[in-house]
């Protein structure tokens, strides 16, 4: 919630990691996802992005496990049980019964995101779920969404930088037009040139709506160019317009067999449906699709920072200005990322955060501020991003980013500012119980991410080991001088919007 | 946590603008060694082999208990004990941004975001450690053309009694700061000058303008004058006469047990006294009979946002559930008309979409999206194009069928959300509709036939009347818009420019 809530018509906000990211909401996390369709009444999909688990599937010829994920001792009302098995193709199925309403999701992950994209290709990835949505054997071009939407479903399909992910939720009665849709197109996508033509048109479409001409639109890929060094997290998902144009079928075509395999991928179906007879229609449709050989996984050694890095851009649509400050941090699912994503809800989850309350309210010297732990399968980021004031001194600003940091660093923090981390998580537990898309993407996502989607409810105790001497060890490791990439936005006079340029 | 998605089911429950994809048409660029002629069209096909179960699985909605206090406050609750985690709505009539007095543009948005900043015996950072530290979530908003204010708060059940008790502190016992007030204030100011870099916002000023004329929802942002005169006592004022219980209505979804909550809010809420203000309602809107042009001179953009609309329908005018049916049709997604046309086919867009605002006063129908400046024209043309072809030809059997059908099975994934299902309820209060309003509403959408879609497309969309809006660079689109009417031109300031349209 945070100030978003209280003064603003839109929130910003990312620390939403456990509901849903909306990409297209102004500001810096936006930029981490790329979706099929534009938000409208429904969410996109939440959203985890994050790091290498990357255990290669392997077909086994055993040919299922089944095992509970819920010790029973932790038997909560809001424990999420489900139950793996694994096809002989090496698809991994995970299935997750709840009959509290008459609906289900289905959530089809793959190992494959835009960090898999080479110099050249870049926004390949992205382009190339769309084109999951054109058609394939036995579905035509666009019916997909008129046969989710006609049986009063939704469905979209996103990209991040480490997966991409596609699902539906549908009335319950509709169980095999899910399990059908997602195993057609991952045997038989029909890829024609007209529709590739045609929908690269689109995202180059969804690029300028989420990046050219909107304000700020140029600083998330300017902070992820100037931060890391490695290609594979250097550029951003949706790409750049001349790859775009670059990309040919045949890309498409060597893509699809790369990574569109079932040993590539994670289904997960959550809601309401007896797990025998999904297990039935899952192994129906999508058992006889061929294995490949796994993809290797991309490089992504990021060599160690060695000294500040700092870059001005100019934004001609921006009427105040913007800094944007990174740590590299660890990837997802390691201690001390769990310790700096608690810093990230102590800087500024809700109105009470420290820096809501020093540059918000007491110093008046900004409109909003963020501060969040990016949840990556490699190198991730702590990222802050001050919208400031028009006439707000920067250096200033600056500084006293530094001071909070610093006071980080030589204290811990309250005992009450712990407790009340420890509160909000609770309260994200408790909602994410209800929707069955964000359950089942949830899972997907920590399949994919570090091979153990029984993280969906062993995470939380990861969070309540985080002590105070954690936070501030992790502040003192990560927040240092030479490990930080400063990113200053500032409106371009020169567009005649009244801007005011420092 | 996020205001974001409380904000959505609030809208929802108003039937209210949600987002509005807009959309825009182009001339297809040709992408390099493309041939334009011998480039195959990307069609939309259908195979009409997936396994569908033709059965629309039929839910009754959970029906919320419902209480009247002794000072008049109509309580909804809808026990859902899912989740350990209750939602509270609390819409207050009388207390939205309508009824605002002239020269007060922000006022009852301001009354309601300073609740939090302060109560008689809670200062403003007390109440954010508190509502933070039991992991709860406390807002309110009063969004422009809404007669309601809305008073959100959720958190988790084992300490519902606090957090509800921050939240009823600071709706009945709000202290308005001086302080508060002017830091709030400073940062609207700030506020209103960093939304006018986007153009969704650009859009709305204007769209809004054009369809509500002199009715006050034509507002949709304060400015610098009314701010200014925002003051303390103004607060006050508006509070003690506005915040009113007998016009209010409470929603309340999750784990929480019906029957000793209604006995403790009669005691909780008993220092909530009726009030005797009565609302004096603006002149409903009307449609617009002359179609009228208007450009927000937005440099450097390389979108155009186009909307296009006029004043259709209150939410309890008959033609209801036509109008959804229609618009599901034309516009309600990615399977209808203008998505699968402009996007799926032209690859003019990433989306356009169409909706309609239906509230206690009539809103408007509105198709539109962001489509790039080159196919701007090619964009105009298809959205008339669709336009017409809803009014010339009757929808088509299996196309209207499956509208239907779509609207219909949708019911289902509402029961995910205790927050909809209870949004539903709501509804039929604000909208004081019959008690089986939502049990007959299924029924009432499958007896839509191919002549209302077409009558209702007649009576509401007609051509002539539409207010087309575009935010984009004027040096490149004015002349394109101008062969839809005269065109009155802005800056991103809001400003009239001078240089007259051509008529």
């Amino acid at each position: 919630m945070k100030f978003s809530s209280i003064d603003f018509h839109f929130s910003w906000s990312r620390r939403n990691r456990w509901r849903t990211r909306h990409f297209w909401a102004a500001g810096i996390g936006g930029a981490f996802i790329c979706t099929m369709l534009a938000p409208r009444y429904v969410d996109p999909a939440q959203n985890k992005n994050a790091n290498p688990g990357n255990a290669p599937a392997k077909p086994s010829q055993a040919a299922e496990t089944d095992r509970s994920a819920i010790s029973p001792q932790e038997k909560k009302s809001y424990e999420i049980a489900f139950k793996e098995f694994r096809l002989q193709n090496g698809l991994r199925v995970l299935l997750a019964e709840d009959h509290s309403a008459p609906t289900y999701s289905i959530s089809v992950a793959y190992n494959v995101g835009s960090r898999d994209e080479r110099p050249g290709r870049t926004g390949f990835a992205h382009l190339f779920e769309h084109m999951l949505f054109q058609g394939s054997a036995n579905v035509g071009k666009g019916e997909h969404f008129i046969l989710i939407q006609n049986n009063g479903g939704s469905a979209n399909g996103t990209t991040n930088m480490d997966r991409t992910n596609y699902f539906e939720t549908l009335p319950a009665n509709q169980l095999e037009l899910g399990i059908f849709l997602e195993a057609d197109r991952m045997r038989a996508p029909a890829i024609t040139q007209a529709n590739f033509d045609n929908q690269r048109l689109t995202v180059q479409e969804e690029r300028r709506q989420s990046y050219d001409n909107r304000p700020y639109g140029k600083t998330y890929e300017a902070v992820i160019d100037l931060a890391y060094d490695n290609f594979a997290y250097k550029h951003s998902t949706i790409g750049s317009m001349d790859d775009l144009n670059a990309a040919t079928i045949e890309d498409a075509e060597l893509f699809f067999r790369s990574y569109y395999a079932p040993n590539n991928a994670v289904v997960a179906l959550v809601g309401d449906f007896k797990t025998d007879v999904a297990l039935r229609l899952v192994k129906k449709y999508f058992e006889n699709i061929a294995p490949q050989e796994s993809p290797k996984a991309p490089d992504m050694t990021e060599p160690e920072q060695k000294g500040e890095r700092r870059k001005v851009i100019e934004d001609s649509f921006a009427r105040t200005p913007r800094l944007d400050i990174v740590y590299k941090i660890p990837p997802g699912n390691t201690a001390d990322w769990y310790a700096l994503d608690v810093l990230g809800y102590v800087l500024s989850n809700g109105v009470s955060s420290r820096l809501y309350q020093k540059f918000v309210k007491e110093k008046e010297l900004a409109l909003r501020v963020e501060a969040d732990a990016s949840e990556l399968r490699g190198p991730s980021l702590f990222w802050f991003s001050i919208m400031a004031r028009p006439t707000t001194d920067l250096g200033a600003l600056e500084t006293l980013l530094y001071d909070e940091i610093a006071r980080l660093q030589k204290e811990p923090i309250a005992d009450w500012e712990l407790a009340k981390v420890q509160m909000q998580l609770r309260r994200q537990r408790a909602q994410q119980i209800y929707s069955s898309r964000s359950r089942a993407n949830s899972l997907g996502h920590f399949a994919v991410f570090y091979n153990d989607p029984g993280l969906i409810n062993s995470i939380w105790s990861r969070y309540e080991q985080i002590t105070k001497a954690d936070l501030q060890r992790v502040a003192q490791t990560y927040f240092r001088e030479s490990n930080r990439t400063v990113v200053t936005t500032l409106p371009k006079s020169a567009a005649g919007e009244g801007g005011k340029s420092q | 946590m996020n205001g974001r998605t409380k904000s959505w089911d609030i809208w929802l429950t108003l039937g209210r603008w949600l987002i509005v994809g807009l959309t825009i048409v182009a001339v297809p660029q040709l992408l390099p060694g493309q041939e334009s002629l011998s480039t195959p069209q990307s069609k939309v096909e259908r195979k009409n082999k997936a396994p569908v179960s033709r059965e629309i699985l039929r839910v009754k909605l959970p029906k919320p208990v419902e209480a009247k206090l002794k000072n008049g406050l109509t309580v909804l609750i809808l026990e859902d004990h899912r989740a350990p985690f209750v939602n509270v709505q609390l819409h207050i009539g009388g207390a939205g941004a309508l009824f605002e007095p002239a020269g007060m543009a922000g006022l009852a948005s301001a009354t309601a975001h300073m609740l939090r900043e302060g109560s008689q015996t809670r200062t403003s950072i007390q109440i954010a450690e508190e509502i933070d530290r039991l992991g709860a979530a406390l807002s309110a908003g009063a969004s422009f053309g809404s007669p309601d204010a809305v008073l959100s708060a959720s958190g988790l059940s084992d300490n519902f009694d606090q957090w509800f008790g921050v939240a009823t502190d600071v709706l009945l016992h709000p202290s308005f700061p001086v302080e508060e007030l002017e830091k709030m204030k400073q940062r609207q100011r700030v506020q209103l000058r960093e939304q006018r870099s986007a153009p969704g916002f650009l859009l709305d000023e204007r769209f809004h303008r054009a369809v509500y004329g002199e009715h006050p929802a034509a507002n949709v942002a304060p400015t610098l004058t009314s701010l200014d005169a925002l003051s303390q006592a103004a607060l006050i004022q508006w509070h003690r006469e506005r915040y009113a219980p007998q016009d209010a209505i409470l929603g309340i979804a999750g784990d929480v047990h019906a029957k000793d909550l209604i006995a403790k809010l009669e005691k909780q809420l008993a220092g909530w006294k009726k009030t005797e203000v009565t609302e004096t309602w603006p002149r409903n809107p009307t449609a617009a009979t002359e179609r009228k042009v208007f450009l927000v001179d937005r440099p450097n953009s390389v979108q155009t946002t186009l909307a296009l609309g006029n004043i259709a329908i209150d939410r309890r005018n008959p033609d209801y559930p036509s109008m959804v049916v229609m618009n599901h049709v034309i516009g309600g997604g990615a399977s209808s008309r203008l998505f699968l046309n402009l996007r799926e086919e032209k690859g003019y867009t990433y989306g356009v979409y169409s909706d309609f605002s239906a509230l206690r006063y009539p809103g408007p129908w509105r198709a539109g999206g962001n489509l790039r400046t080159e196919v701007t024209q090619g964009a105009l043309v298809e959205f008339f194009n669709e336009i017409r072809r809803i009014q010339d030809e009757k929808v088509p059997a299996a196309e209207l069928e499956a509208s239907k059908r779509s609207i219909v099975a949708s019911f289902a994934l509402s029961l995910e959300q205790p927050t909809r299902v209870l949004g539903f309820a709501i509804t039929r209060k604000l909208y004081d509709l019959p008690a089986d309003y939502w049990d007959t509403y299924p029924a009432k959408i499958m007896a839509v036939s191919a002549d209302d879609v077409q009558r209702i497309a007649r009576k509401y969309l007609k051509p002539n009347g539409l207010q087309v809006v575009a935010v984009g660079d004027a040096d490149k689109i004015k002349a394109i818009l101008e062969q839809y009417g005269k065109v009155e031109v802005f800056d991103a300031n809001g400003a009239p420019l001078p240089g007259a349209a051509k008529p």
